[in-house]
Order: structure tokens, then sequence, then C-alpha cells
């Protein structure tokens, strides 16, 4: 694990307490290991909560109704009845349909985008792993959500579900490839895979050295491809209701449904995050926190400023992850659903060879300008 | 390897565990120039695709003349080469001694006399041209880079790209199901071909201790002579028998020829086996020569099975691409003897022999190719009193055939008597009793075929050649075709009363190439010690 | 044993228990598309082990490649070919079975004498950890450049090939001559090759 210095380490902080009241180190860190793990197991969920709540609200504002209302003040507790509701319901598993796998599918959908989590970072130490593939492994990951969907699709038993699936899985695959693209240009640009170093090299100069000026044709590709990704609007072929019922979630009911419920919110919040990270500088507020440190005439190293930063880094964070939710709970309503044969289209002949040239202009512009593309 | 102190000292120390082969100090260059001809292929492979998104007919008027621009300078920029001191290329992935160049110039003479046969047939079946010629070329590009590879990934890629390159050539005619049923089998027993060679070269690559060079390999061998090298010998072995057809890894191959398009077999046979022959040089006889008496012992085996096999099944055959395809697995047997014997001459022997078969097989298959187009057919018994009505294709099948079956004063004769003379000098009776007593065999279904076409009154002519059409030669495609067929049985013809200067080139193959050379010294030293 | 070297050792054991079971099954499963499925377990338990010895990017390659790109091919082609049809019974399978069981058992002993009696070179060298990445990198553009630049010919030749092959085709005629043409061989079948064997 590369810990850079600086920052708050929260990790450091606890295991040398723990260590203080007689524990040995190895101990002390088998204690701390699943405690970032829970933390963002929790942030996931509530993250999901708030974005369904922001979900209905935004959709309801879109379309000039109110929306929830009564579950609590503007209906905040409107997600928590919808999950309990889940929790609760029965769980069907249709007769004609293969057991075994019907359960397994929703699992290993959910399952590899919350291990992309690992790898999001709120702060310079505020991740839980801060490997070496970084980013990659997301890309990875992201590749197992395939199989899960087919695995579901197939063992419905339903042609709806099959086909739902089998359009997941394509445009999956398909989107993956632009997707890598857009990141491999940032990649290249800052010389690392890892999440805490992208960020880093954004974070020279405040807002103005955020990737997305760098990179506007590589940030537009990231979240079209994202959104395909996630299967929201305009690319929710998958369950296109018209068509399909519901796609392969079609014959899921109670908790199974929840799972891919679930796993579609998370990786909409985490598709955000990322983006965040490549394209917005990440936990860097707008202004470069060390300047405002030194304007104030703190030191950046004292414990309260490093507490107010991080603070900060984690709400930047989140605030323009959500900011990009925002963005797609917005795209949902203005923009209709494209057909199978368009999304194909755009993913292969447009964002493809847009991804390569703009892969192959990055890499000519850091040759020319290695000051500003990272040299 | 006297150097490699000097290199330690430069390299970082982390570096070298890593790599840890013990580079010459030149093969730390690129050194590029060493594949310019490969270069030539690859401009034209892209100049054919991209012209063939013009659309179909400025693709069949343009296609050909940038193939045999590309393959005209890759033979030329070879001929360049020839003799230079080999020095290896792209880090020591690539080495272009005379061996390399030899074989290359067959593989690049053969693509190119197969494309000119091919373009009348590629367009007569109505499949896009510019995408045939592409992944021809491609197929070349990778049996070329076969026959230079020093490095075990090299090795392995450049085998793909010829391996995947030919199953796409068998299946090209997609809308016949024989050759969507060639193309499957090939894929299949390929890939498990594929497979074995890995697992081969990852057990050499473990035995190296994690160096892929050819000589960090052969240097691991000579100390090791645990049972896993002995293991990586006959998954290696497995793979390179695969590529050359050798019995009893040659079932793919009549299915294969016969369900592909002919002009695809007519490459298959000679260059994608001449490939072949050369990786089994480059790995036998460089890596494996602490095991020579072992693999040469399996070679001799699966020598006289193909001599034996492929020329006795010939015999039964109606087809006549598939009696050739029976007939390429026996001519297979012949040039392993060269390789069994060790010795200059035998090398020699083995390089002037692919470059007879080069003319006298794709003369034939010329022939076949011509006599399909104007008849669709490709049945022995068809051929009855051929000479009445198409005299060309008559003395070019029939001076190919015999010049196969080794008949003087042909070039076929001498390339198998320099063979044959190699083997009784290296004391290896039994091969070549069984290549004499084969080639009798070979000689009996070859002059079948002519008595066929020549001996048959007009009355018995089969019904095909009684509806010949009339020769022309005026649409596109056919004076290539016709080019080819005629140069290739001139040289069948003639090249035998003038092969001294084929001699002395096929010696020089030998003579300069380093790999070979210590091989030939390390085994008469060895003789002479024991 | 410290605790790492221990939870080390669970994780290959229940790695290679999921690989060996795996693999098993996806070779004698009937249903064609549990094999699948569990093709993708199996790949999955080999990108664990290679992260076991510390190669996490292989291992994230090894995922990406296999598990995202060939297991859903190989599920796609499965699942949009999914006619179920009953194929006549081959004679003699039971004997067959076991023929290449036996082959199989014997290779499998061959391979096992041979890893134990190999002196492999123990401890093999450091891993590199992190820096693999950019090792692998230095690697493809130096002594690995021309299988590197070959494999992208490959790959064009690949995808090029496959699209002339599934594509519905516009060609129906001789180019030169403009007579209809059946993307065919030229040499004609007098008698259909598949069914001429009973």
């Amino acid at each position: 694990m590369v810990t850079t210095t600086g920052g708050l380490d929260l990790q450091a902080s606890f295991e040398t307490t723990l260590e203080g009241i007689g524990l040995s180190p190895g101990m002390a860190h088998l204690l701390w290991l699943p405690l970032p793990m829970v933390l963002v197991l929790v942030a996931a969920v509530v993250g999901v909560l708030v974005n369904v709540w922001l979900e209905r609200k935004i959709s309801a504002a879109v379309q000039q109704r109110i929306g929830p209302e009564y579950a609590g003040a503007l209906g905040i507790l409107q997600p928590m009845a919808d999950g309990l509701k889940l929790v609760f319901k029965e769980d069907i598993i249709p007769a004609r349909a293969d057991g075994l796998l019907f359960t397994l599918g929703p699992v290993l959908v959910l399952i590899p985008v919350i291990l992309s989590w690992l790898v999001v970072p709120f702060g310079q130490n505020l991740l839980i792993s801060n490997v070496g593939i970084g980013i990659f492994l997301w890309i990875a990951l992201s590749s197992i959500q395939p199989i899960g969907l087919l695995m579901s699709g197939y063992a419905s038993n339903n042609k709806y579900s099959l086909l739902g699936g089998l359009r997941a899985a394509a445009q999956s695959i398909s989107y993956e490839i632009p997707l890598a693209l857009a990141v491999l240009a940032v990649v290249m640009m800052s010389n690392s895979l890892s999440t805490v170093d992208i960020v880093n090299q954004q974070n020279g100069a405040g807002i103005f050295s955020w990737n997305i000026w760098r990179q506007p044709v590589g940030f537009v590709i990231f979240w079209i491809c994202a959104l395909a990704e996630c299967e929201r609007l305009p690319f929710d072929l998958p369950e296109a209701e018209e068509e399909l019922v519901a796609g392969y979630q079609t014959e899921y009911a109670g908790m199974k449904f929840a799972l891919f419920y679930l796993g579609s919110y998370i990786n909409l919040v985490l598709s955000a995050l990322l983006v965040s990270v490549l394209y917005l500088g990440g936990w860097g507020f707008p202004l470069p926190i060390e300047w405002l440190a030194g304007w104030l005439g703190q030191s950046v190293d004292a414990a309260p400023v490093q507490v107010i930063a991080a603070s900060v880094g984690i709400v930047m964070t989140v605030l323009k992850a959500y900011l990009l939710v925002f963005l797609a709970i917005l795209l949902r309503w203005s923009v209709p659903r494209v057909r199978i044969d368009q999304l194909l289209n755009l993913g292969w002949k447009f964002l493809l060879p847009i991804g390569l040239v703009n892969l192959l202009v990055t890499a000519g512009l850091k040759l020319a300008f290695p000051g500003a593309f990272g040299g | 390897m006297t150097e490699a102190p000097t290199i330690a000292a430069t390299v970082p120390v982390s570096n070298l565990a890593v790599r840890s082969v013990i580079f010459d100090p030149s093969s730390l260059q690129l050194n590029a120039a060493a594949i310019a001809p490969e270069g030539a292929v690859l401009v034209a492979l892209l100049l054919s695709l991209l012209v063939d998104l013009a659309g179909e007919q400025v693709a069949a008027r343009w296609v050909p003349p940038i193939c045999y621009g590309g393959l005209g300078s890759a033979l030329l920029l070879l001929a360049l080469q020839w003799n230079s001191p080999a020095e290896p290329a792209f880090v020591g992935a690539f080495l272009a001694d005379n061996l390399a160049i030899a074989f290359r110039s067959v593989v690049a003479a053969s693509t190119l006399v197969s494309l000119m046969l091919s373009w009348r047939y590629v367009e007569r079946s109505g499949t896009p041209i510019g995408e045939y010629a592409g992944i021809l070329l491609a197929a070349t590009l990778g049996a070329m880079l076969l026959c230079g590879s020093t490095d075990l990934v090299s090795i392995f890629v450049s085998l793909e790209t010829l391996s995947v390159s030919s199953y796409l050539l068998s299946g090209y005619m997609k809308r016949d199901a024989r050759s969507s049923e060639a193309a499957l089998k090939y894929l299949l027993v390929g890939s498990a071909a594929a497979a074995v060679f890995l697992y081969g070269a990852s057990l050499l690559y473990g035995l190296t201790g994690g160096a892929t060079g050819l000589d960090a390999v052969a240097l691991a061998l000579q100390s090791s002579t645990t049972p896993v090298a002995a293991l990586s010998l006959v998954f290696v072995l497995a793979t390179v028998a695969f590529k050359i057809a050798a019995v009893p890894f040659h079932q793919w191959t009549p299915d294969v020829y016969e369900g592909s398009p002919t002009p695809v077999v007519a490459f298959l046979s000679v260059g994608s086996k001449a490939a072949g022959f050369a990786l089994a040089l480059r790995i036998l006889v460089g890596c494996f020569e602490s095991f020579s008496v072992q693999w040469k012992l399996l070679f001799t085996v699966l020598a006289v099975l193909s001599m034996v096999l492929g020329n006795v099944v010939a015999l039964a055959q109606t087809s006549m691409k598939r009696m050739l395809a029976y007939s390429s697995i026996g001519q297979a047997g012949f040039v392993m003897i060269g390789l069994v014997c060790g010795t200059e001459e035998g090398y020699a022997a083995m390089v002037l022999y692919m470059a007879a078969y080069l003319f006298m097989n794709l003369g034939a298959f010329a022939c076949i190719i011509l006599f399909s187009l104007r008849t669709g057919s490709d049945r022995i018994s068809d051929y009855a009193g051929l000479y009445q009505k198409d005299p060309l294709i008559t003395l070019g099948l029939s001076l190919c055939l015999l010049s196969l079956g080794g008949i003087p004063p042909m070039l076929g004769f001498f390339g198998k008597i320099y063979l044959f003379f190699a083997g009784w000098a290296d004391h290896q009776y039994l091969l070549v009793v069984v290549g004499l007593v084969t080639s009798v065999v070979s000689i009996y279904y070859y002059i079948s075929v002519i008595k066929m076409m020549v001996v048959k009154e007009p009355q018995d002519a089969s019904d095909v050649v009684k509806a010949y059409p009339e020769l022309s030669w005026n649409l596109r495609g056919m004076p290539a075709l016709r080019a080819a067929l005629v140069t290739c049985v001139i040289v069948t013809a003639v090249g035998g009363i003038l092969s001294n200067p084929l001699f002395g080139w096929a010696g020089e193959a030998v003579t300069g190439t380093p790999m070979l050379l210590q091989a030939i010294a390390a085994a008469t030293a060895h003789a002479s010690l024991g | 044993m410290t605790i790492a070297s221990t939870t080390q050792l669970i994780c290959f054991a229940a790695l290679s228990i999921t690989l060996v079971v795996g693999a098993f099954g996806v070779v004698l499963l009937p249903n064609i598309v549990y094999s699948a499925f569990l093709l993708a377990g199996v790949f999955l338990s080999v990108s664990g082990l290679y992260l076991l010895l510390n190669a996490s990017f292989v291992a994230a390659a090894q995922i990406l490649v296999y598990v995202g790109a060939v297991n859903v091919l190989i599920l796609f082609a499965i699942m949009l070919v999914n006619k179920r049809e009953d194929l006549s019974a081959i004679p003699g399978l039971a004997l067959r079975r076991v023929l290449s069981a036996a082959v199989c058992g014997g290779l499998f002993l061959l391979l096992v004498r041979v890893a134990f009696t190999t002196p492999w070179a123990l401890p093999g060298p450091a891993s590199i950890g992190e820096e693999a990445t950019a090792r692998i990198g230095e690697h493809l553009f130096s002594d690995y450049l021309l299988p590197f630049e070959l494999a992208s010919v490959l790959l064009l030749m690949a995808m090029i090939g496959a699209i002339v092959l599934a594509r519905r085709d516009v060609y129906t005629s001789d180019v030169i001559t403009g007579e209809p043409a059946d993307q065919g061989l030229i040499e004609k079948a007098r008698t259909p090759l598949l069914t001429s064997k009973p």
C-alpha cells in the first residue's frame, strides 16, 4: 500500500491509539480492517436512499408534481419505506425457473459494484485501499456484471427476461470499451492508475487544473458510457417497459429485486463519484486548500486544519457526485430512449472512434506540452 | 555470452533479475531494418483494405497490383538482406539469418503465386477480394515472422497470426458447408495445438527462470535434462508436427484441404508448411540440442509414418485436392529426412526441397484451379481425355506431378536425390529406403492422373471435358493465373537442369546461419568424441 | 504462523478447490449453460490466484479479458443458439468416456510426477507488486515490441475476418462478368459432404 504523506491519516492514528493501549500492531491492523469497509457499505446504502429520494423529488419537480410528502419532512423517509416494503415482500421463485442461477444472478450483479467502492477516494488517505491498479480494478470488476445479468435473464425462463439480459450484456460490453479509452486518456496524463494519484494530479491550481478542461471530450464520452453502463435513461433498453415488461428483472420480487435496485443505484452513485474523481478534481475544493490555509495564516499540517480539510474533501466529493446524479435524473426526463440499433451504433461507430482519437490527441498533447498534460 | 558481465554492470540489477536474458550487446538495439520485408507486406495489407473501402470494382482493379508491389518489394528486400551479418533485431525477438531469409522468401513467393492464382477464383465465387488479399497477407506476415522469431512470445504471436488467418481463409467460401466444416475443424484442432504449444512454452519459461529468448531456453536446457524438459519437448514437437501436418498429427489436413478454397490450399501446403519447418529448425535444432537423440528418433518415426501413410492413402483418392493433400503429407515426410540428418547437406537439402516444392506444388495447384474454373470439378476421373481440349493444363500438370514424383530431369528429382544423399551419408538408411519405396508409390498415383489425361481416346473423355468451354484468357485475373502457371511449370521443368545456383544458395542458407553451424559443429564434435 | 500467512493459505485452499471443482464441472456437466457459468467461476478463481501471487494487474486483466469478454461472448453464443435438439446417440459413448478419462488421468499422473521430480529453483524471483504495471509497459515497448505490434495485426485480421464471415453479404455476383455467384467453392460437390456419412 502506497501511503503518501499529507492529509488526514485515520488509519495511522487509529492503530497508534490501539498500540498505545497495549495491542500488537498486527492485532491493531486486524481491528482496523473491517471499519472502512463497513463505513463505505453504509455510505453506499445511505447514498442509495438519498438517491431514491432525489429521484422521486426531482422527477416530481420536472413533471410539476409534489412527490413524496408525508413520510417524514419532504418525504425524506419514503426511500426507507420503499426498502422495508421490499424486505417484507414474499420471495418468489417462478416454478419453471432455475432456482440456483435465479438466486445467484442478482448477487453477482451487486457484488462487483460494491467491491468497486474499494478504490473511491474521499481524501488523500480516506479510501479503503489505494491499490496501484486503482481505476483499472473498477473497469475489470464492472465487466463481471454482465454475467450476472445474463444469468438472471436466463434463469427466469421468460423470453422478456432473456432478451433483457442479452441486451444488458451487449450494452455493457459495448460501452465498456469507449469508457476504458476515456479513462486511459486520463491515466496517461497522470501517469498512474491509482485514483489518489489521479486526483492529486488535478489539484495544483484548484478548479483550473481539473481534468474536465483538459479532457472535455473524454468527459462527455465517459459520462455517456457511464449512463449506459448504469442502464439509465436514455439507455435503459434492458428494462424498456414498453417492449420487455422489465427486462431481466421481470420475474424478480422481494429482496432479490431489491438487490437489482440497489445495484443499479449504487452503480449510479459510484459512476458519479468516479466522474468527479477523474474529471472534477475529486476531493479538491475549487480553491486549493493550501492557499486558503496560507491566506488564513495556518499551517496545513496543523490538526484542526487537517480535520477541516478532510471534511471539506468529503463534502466536495459527495457534492460533485450528487451534482452529476442530479444531471442524470434531469436527463432521464428530458431525453427519449434510444433504439437498440441506435445504441450499438452510437457505441461502436461514434464513441469508440472518438475515444481513440481522443487518446491519440492526448498522447500528442502530452508530448507537445508535458507541463500542462502530465510529462 | 562472454560479454554478459559488462552488461550486468550497465543494466540495473533488478532489471536483470526479471529479464535474466543474457543479452548480446548488439541485441539491445532495435535493428528494425531486419523486418523491412514484413513492413512491405504490412503496407500492402493496409492498402488493400483501404482500397477495398472504395467498392468491389475498384478493389478488383487495384488490389492485385498493390499485392504484387508489396510482395515483390518484400522479396527484393529479402534478396538485399541475403548474406548480410545476422544481427538480432527487436532486442532479441527476431533474427534475420540466411535460414530465416530463405524460408521467408519461400513464404513470400508462395503467397505471391497463390494470390496470382486467387483473383479469378475469388471473383468467380462472389466473395470480397480486398479482405481476401488482406487476410492472406496477414497469414504471410505471421508466417514470415515465424521463420525468424527467436523468442517464445514472438513465436507464439506469429504462429497465431498465421493460424487465425488460415482459419479465416479456410472458411472464406462461407455459403459452402464444406468450407465452413473445414474452417471449424481447422480452428478446433489448431486451437488445441496452440494450447499444447503454450503449455510447452510455459514449461520452458519456467526452466529458464523467467526468460523467453530462445538462446536463454537453449542455455537452460543444456544444464537441465529434467523430465520437464522432455515433456516440453514433446509438447513443442506436437505443435510443430501439427503445423507441418506430419502423421499422426495430420488428421485435419485432408478435410481442410478439400473444403478450403483451392488457392488457399496452395498457400497452406507451401507457405504455412515452410514456416512450420523453419519453426522446427529454430526450436529443435536451436534449443533442444541436448535432446537431439530423442527428437531425432521421434522425427524419424514421424517421417516414416508420414511418407508411408501420405503416399499410400493418396492412391485411393478420387478428388484431386484430397490427393494433393495426402501427397503433401508424404512430401513433408521427405523434407523431414533432412531435418533428422542434422548435417550441413541435410539442412541445405531441406531448404532446396522447400524451394523446389514451392514451384512444383504451386504449378500443380495452378493447373487444378484453372481446371476447376473451367469445369467446376476437381474429381480425378473428370480429367479424362483433357489433352484434346486443354493442352496447357495437361502439359503443366503432367510436368509438375512428374516433378513431385521425382522423375528426372525435373526440379523435384534433384531436390529429392539431394535429400536422399544427405540421409544416406548420415547413415539414415531406414529413412532413405522408406523414402525410395514411397517415392515409387507416389509415382504410381501421379502417373495415373497423367494417364487419365493423356491416354484416353476422345470418346472416352469425361462429360465435363466433352463439354469443355472455349479457352479464353481475357477475363481479369486470368492472365495472372496463366503467368503463374507458366512460370511454375517452366521453373519445374528447366530448374532441374539449371539447379547449380540453387544448390549454391541452399548451401549458403546453412553456412550463413550461425545457429545451424553451431549445431553441426556440436554434432560433429560429439560424433568424434563418441 | 502469522495472521497474514494463515489467511493466504486459507485463500489459496478455497481458490484451488473452487478452481478444480469448477473445472470438473465445466467438463462434466451435461447442461452447457452451467458449464459456461462455471467457466466464469474458474476464471475468477484463477484471477484470485494471481492476486495471491501479488500480481494485481494480471489478475484484473484476467477478469477483464476472460470473464468480461471471453466468457460473456461464450454465453452470448450459447443463448442466441439455444436450440434444444436431441442429438443422435453416439455409439460406444461409455467406452469413449472411459478411454478419454484414462488418457486424461494418465496425463495428469505424468504431470504430477514431472512436477514432483523436477528440482524447481525456489524461491523464485521476488514479486515486484505495484510496479508490475510499469514493468509490463516497459517490456511491451522494449524486448516484446515485435510481438506487441504483431498482435495488433492479428487483432485487426481477426476483426475483419469475423465481420467478413458474419455479415449478410451483398455480393451475389461475379464482379467482373456479372454472373450469379453463390459464395461457395468453385468445385461443386456432387454428393453433399455432410450427409453422405450415415
